[in-house]
Parts: C-alpha cells; structure tokens; sequence
C-alpha cells in the first residue's frame, strides 16, 4: 500500500517558493492579467451558433411535432392555433436550451440567437405562447464594447473593440433535411386511413380495388413534407422516414 | 485661576509643530482683498480679553494635540479604516484576475465602496440574541478602542533630533506592549457574551493563537529594547536615525522584524493565520452574532488593531519619520515619511491575503511556539552581542 503524506521540503525550497508566490503577487498587483468583462457594459462575442432564445416562424412551421417529440424536458407543447394548425410553445421554466429543436425542425421555422440575458418576473410568464416567440424579446442594451477573447500560446487575453454585437445573427436558413414517408411492409396495411386523415399536405391517397376487395394506400413523394405525423399515428407501425 | 489659564494658554502656543508652509499660506490669504480682511478680522476677534481663534488655532497645532488627534493619530485611523479596506479589495482583486469594488462611483474606481458599507451598517438593525449577554455584548466593540487608541499616545513619527511624540515616557514601549496586549481580552469577551458555538469556537482559537503570538511578539520588542538600550520611543527614533537607513531596526536585527511582522499577522487574525475568525468554517468567530453598526465597528476592530501594530514597527524597524526632507513642510514632512511608509507596510499586511491559504490551528500553534520563538530567543542573543560590539 502506498501512503501519501507531505512532501518533504528543505528550507531553501520553502523560501524559494514563498518568494515565488510573493513575487507572482507582486507582479500580477502590477500589471494584472484581467479577464472580467464588464457584462452590462461590455458584451463577449458570442459565436453565431450560441444558443440562446429561439425565434420561431410560422410561416415555415408544418405542424410536424418534431420539436416537441424531441425535447428532452418536454418543455414545448403544441397548442392549437385558430387556424386548426398547430404550433409549438415554450416552457422557459423547464427549457435547457439544447437547441434539439432547432436541429431536428424539418421546415426550419425555430432560429437560435445570441440573447441569453432575459428575465421572467413570474413563472407563469416563463410560459411563452407561439406569438410571443415570433418576435424577440426586447432588452435594454447598455454595451457599447464587444469583447473577444484572445487566446495565445498559454496566456489568455482580451480584446475590446467599440462596437455593438447584433444578437440576431444572420445565418442562413436552414433546409432541413428533406425526408419522405415510406411504407415498408405493404402487406400489414389495414388501410385504417388514419395516416390520410392526418396529412395536411394531401400526400396520402387511397385507392379502391373493387375486384379483390381492398384498398390501397399510397403516399405521394412530391407532395410529402416529410412531417412525420403519419409514421407517429400509424396504427400498424408500418411507416417510416427515409430520406429523399 | 487667572494666572493658570494664563499659564495653559502660553504652554499651548509655545509648543506648536513646526510648519513653515503655514505661514506662507496665512500671509498669502492677507494679501487676498475680501478673504484677508475676514482672516486679519477672526484672527484678532477677542472674547474677554482672549484671542479665542488665536488659541483655538494654537490648540489644534498644539505639538501633543496636532500628533495625537490629526497626524498619526485619530484622523489618519479613520482615513486608513475608510481606505485601506479598499485598497486591500481592489489589490487582492487585481492578483486573482478580478476587478474588486467597482460599482459605487466608477469613476473613482468604486473609491467610496467603504462610506457605502458603513451606510449599510448604519441603517440595519442591530440583533441581540436571547442568550447573549446584553450588557457586555453591545459593550466590548466600543470598549475595544481603548486599548487601540492610548497606545498613540506614545508612537513617535519623528526622526533623530526632532521627537514628535505626546506623551514621552521611559517605559513607553512597555506600556505599548501592555496596550496591545489586551486587546485579545475584549475579542474573547465579545465571543463569551455572544453564547453562540461558532462564537464560541473563534473564542478558543483566539485564546490559543493569543500565546503562541504574544510571547514571540514580546520577545522581539524585547530585543529592540536591549539593542537600542531604552524603552522610550523618543530615544529609540534619535538612536535609530544617527547617520542612515542602515541605522534602522530591520537592517540592525533583521530576525526581530521577521518575528514583529509574523506576530501582526497572527495578531490581527489575516491570513494565512485568519484562524480565530476564519469565514468559511466559522463565519467571522468571535463576531458572528453582530450585525448593523456593532458589526461595523467589529469588522473594523482588526485594522485598528493593525494600523497600531504597523506604526510601532515602522517606529521601530523602519526607522520613523526618517527620510528626504520636504521644503516648507517642516515637522510635516517627517509625519507624511512616516505615514507613507505606515501605509506600505499596512499594504504587504493586508494583501498577504491574495497569497497564501490558511494554516490549521496546530500548524499555527507550531510555527508559533515553534520557529517563531526561537527566532525571538536568537534575536534577542543577537541584540546582545551587537549591543556589546558597537
């Protein structure tokens, strides 16, 4: 077994290091090595891909739940708009900011930007509805310097540079990733239509065959979102996404 | 009775400090047509036959009075308790990569930080518990600046020649240490009168660091004492200043300022000996049942406590008012050497807290009764065979 006790030290290298420390005091008292940055002053430039509030765009939304079946801490619900369709709300209180959502949105529709410095004064306003995502929220901006952060060989530096850092970067849209609903196993349709009454696209079609008796479903690859909504409500668990 | 005030008035105005600059000043103010005339007016307005401003004047230069109450005494205390504490943030701040008190007043680096605390302190309301006992407990901080504030009476910032010290006495350094050592009895008595455990624990480790500090400390103002051959502090300066720095007690016995400097830090519970107050385990000791204007005057008890300690080892090791004379300034001069090098002591005291990690109460009590001692004993044969030699 081996035991750890203190290390054994001459005098010399007691005095040796005292006057190490000392004299590392003494220099940083002089010329100080700084890294604070004077927050509501000064802002660190964040990178594009920070992730801080997300933007959402009702415009690009297919209503696919994605976002919601992906949270991890099932913060976004979907809430019925009067328009029949359905979008995505926010739970700030429960949101860990994974941006699973933004990464997993087919249409694109949720954005990430750099605000990160937002305050709720109740837990119900943590709640955030759809509206209330479609326009950032507003924030008292009192920086006029952008800090970066320097980092050469060993030691860390700061640059500041007078200007003020947009925090809804502008980068480009995102495609998403063109998928499809596919049947993979024909033969154990029921043909319940559910998957043609969920569509919204009108991809699902059916047609009758009178002579043996059964309908057949097919999904239009054109038309289709790639939503997923039909491979989620598919009562034989049958449908899958593939890519285009 | 006539002839007595007769007599006070002439003792005051015989002994006032010397100050050339004053004069210049009092002749450039006649000169100014408004303002001279008010000056020449106030200066000659007499009440029963007394020039009451001349003599109010005259009291406040008083040589004793100016020293005791302006500088080093009660004025340049206060300014160092509102500045020093700041200093010492804004420093340890800048050695750990921080930026220290900032907010209040940032154009003057958040100098005001101190007078914004007090305010705090000042309108919160001061707690005392059930169990404490009340008439102690509210009266040791206030009692506490007895110890601190007689020791002044006998520093002396002058320099070889020109003693300016109040009170000049034969036993002036054994009453200071007398003073000084007192001082640990009223943190105990605030910890006992609080009845709280965490107090109760700073208590016992104020009462163990109390020994392993004192008799070091002692020890080493002993070894100044037979170096110098007097205990009075105003022949200790003149001793101290005869040709040059290489005179002073830090180049003549270098282990007794080691000891002197080691036993402050003890002495004023700073790190790396911050063991009887010690915040991360005990919350402030001692103090901890404190809180509004009590707790500020607790919290400033220790820079007292090391304003004094530092001005006895700049009196004794460093030499007084001793250095480069500035012109006009006259018996000024020496005070402003011996407050600059006051404060930079104090400065190396406070900022040894950016340093060094606490030690354990045994490492403490070792390093004490241990090294300390012996460098104290050594410093004292050394004081001896250098006595012996010169």
């Amino acid at each position: 077994m081996k035991k750890v006790g203190t290390p054994d030290y001459t005098v010399s290298d007691k005095l040796k290091t005292h006057a190490a420390a000392l004299g590392t005091a003494a220099k940083e008292m002089i010329l100080p090595l700084n890294i604070t940055t004077h927050y509501p002053r000064e802002r660190k430039r964040q990178p594009d891909c920070f992730r801080g509030i997300m933007l959402f765009d009702p415009e690009r939304c297919i209503s696919c739940f994605q976002c919601s079946f992906v949270c991890p801490a099932n913060a976004i619900w979907m809430k019925e708009a009067p328009s029949g369709r359905y979008y995505p709300t926010l739970d700030h209180g429960k949101c860990i900011y994974c941006h699973f959502c933004v990464d997993t949105c087919p249409g694109g529709a949720l954005r990430t930007t750099k605000i990160h410095d937002v305050a709720f004064k109740t837990m119900e306003e943590m709640f955030t509805t759809t509206e209330e995502m479609v326009e950032p929220p507003t924030i008292i901006r009192e920086d006029e310097t952008v800090v970066d952060y320097v980092i050469d060989k060993e030691d860390l530096s700061l640059k500041r540079t007078k200007e003020v850092d947009e925090l809804i970067p502008d980068v480009p849209e995102s495609k998403g990733v063109p998928m499809v609903s596919v049947c993979v196993d024909r033969g154990s349709c029921i043909a319940c239509k559910i998957c043609d009454q969920i569509c919204e696209s009108g991809a699902v079609s059916s047609v009758k065959d009178e002579a043996a008796m059964t309908v057949k479903m097919s999904i239009d690859a054109e038309k289709c979102t790639g939503c997923g909504l039909c491979v989620k409500e598919c009562s034989m668990q049958i449908l899958r996404l593939v890519r285009k | 009775m006539i002839d007595m005030i007769n007599g006070l008035i002439s003792t005051i105005m015989n002994n006032p400090v010397n100050i050339p600059l004053l004069y210049v000043v009092y002749e450039f103010l006649l000169k100014i047509p408004v303002l001279g005339g008010i000056v020449a007016f106030l200066l000659d307005f007499s009440l029963l036959g007394y020039p009451i401003v001349r003599i109010i004047i005259g009291f406040i230069l008083w040589k004793p009075i100016f020293i005791l109450l302006l500088v080093p005494g009660f004025a340049t205390l206060g300014t160092m308790l509102l500045v020093l504490p700041w200093l010492e943030r804004k420093l340890v701040g800048r050695m750990q990569w921080r930026v220290g008190p900032r907010e209040i007043a940032p154009r003057t680096r958040g100098s005001i930080q101190l007078l914004a605390d007090s305010l705090r302190f000042l309108c919160q309301e001061v707690i005392i518990p059930k169990d404490a006992h009340k008439f102690y407990f509210l009266q040791f901080p206030f009692l506490y600046f007895l110890p601190v504030l007689l020791p002044l009476l006998f520093i002396n910032p002058g320099a070889a020649g020109t003693p300016l010290v109040p009170l000049e006495s034969p036993y002036a350094l054994q009453i200071m240490i007398g003073l000084i050592s007192f001082m640990p009895v009223f943190i105990m008595g605030v910890g006992w009168s609080s009845n709280n455990r965490f107090a109760f624990i700073g208590t016992v480790r104020e009462a163990f660091m109390y020994f392993a500090y004192e008799i070091p400390f002692i020890i080493s103002i002993l070894a100044m004492i037979v170096l110098y051959g007097t205990s009075d502090t105003a022949e200790v300066i003149s001793l101290a200043n005869q040709s040059s720095w290489w005179n002073w007690g830090i180049v003549l016995n270098p282990l007794a300022a080691l000891v002197f400097f080691i036993a402050t830090v003890m002495a004023t519970a700073r790190l790396p000996f911050e063991i009887p107050e010690a915040d991360q385990e005990l919350a402030f000791g001692p103090f901890i049942e404190y809180s509004g204007i009590a707790f500020g005057l607790a919290y400033v008890m220790a820079y007292e406590k090391l304003y004094v300690l530092a001005a006895i080892m700049t009196m004794l090791f460093l030499g007084g008012g001793s250095g480069p004379v500035i012109p006009y300034l006259g018996d000024l001069s020496y005070l402003i050497w011996f407050v600059v090098k006051t404060l930079v002591l104090l400065l190396v005291l406070v900022n040894l807290r950016g340093v060094y990690p606490r030690y354990r109460l045994d490492q403490a009590l070792n390093i004490g009764w241990g090294a300390l001692l012996i460098f104290a004993l050594v410093a004292v044969v050394w004081s001896l065979v250098l006595g012996g030699v010169l």
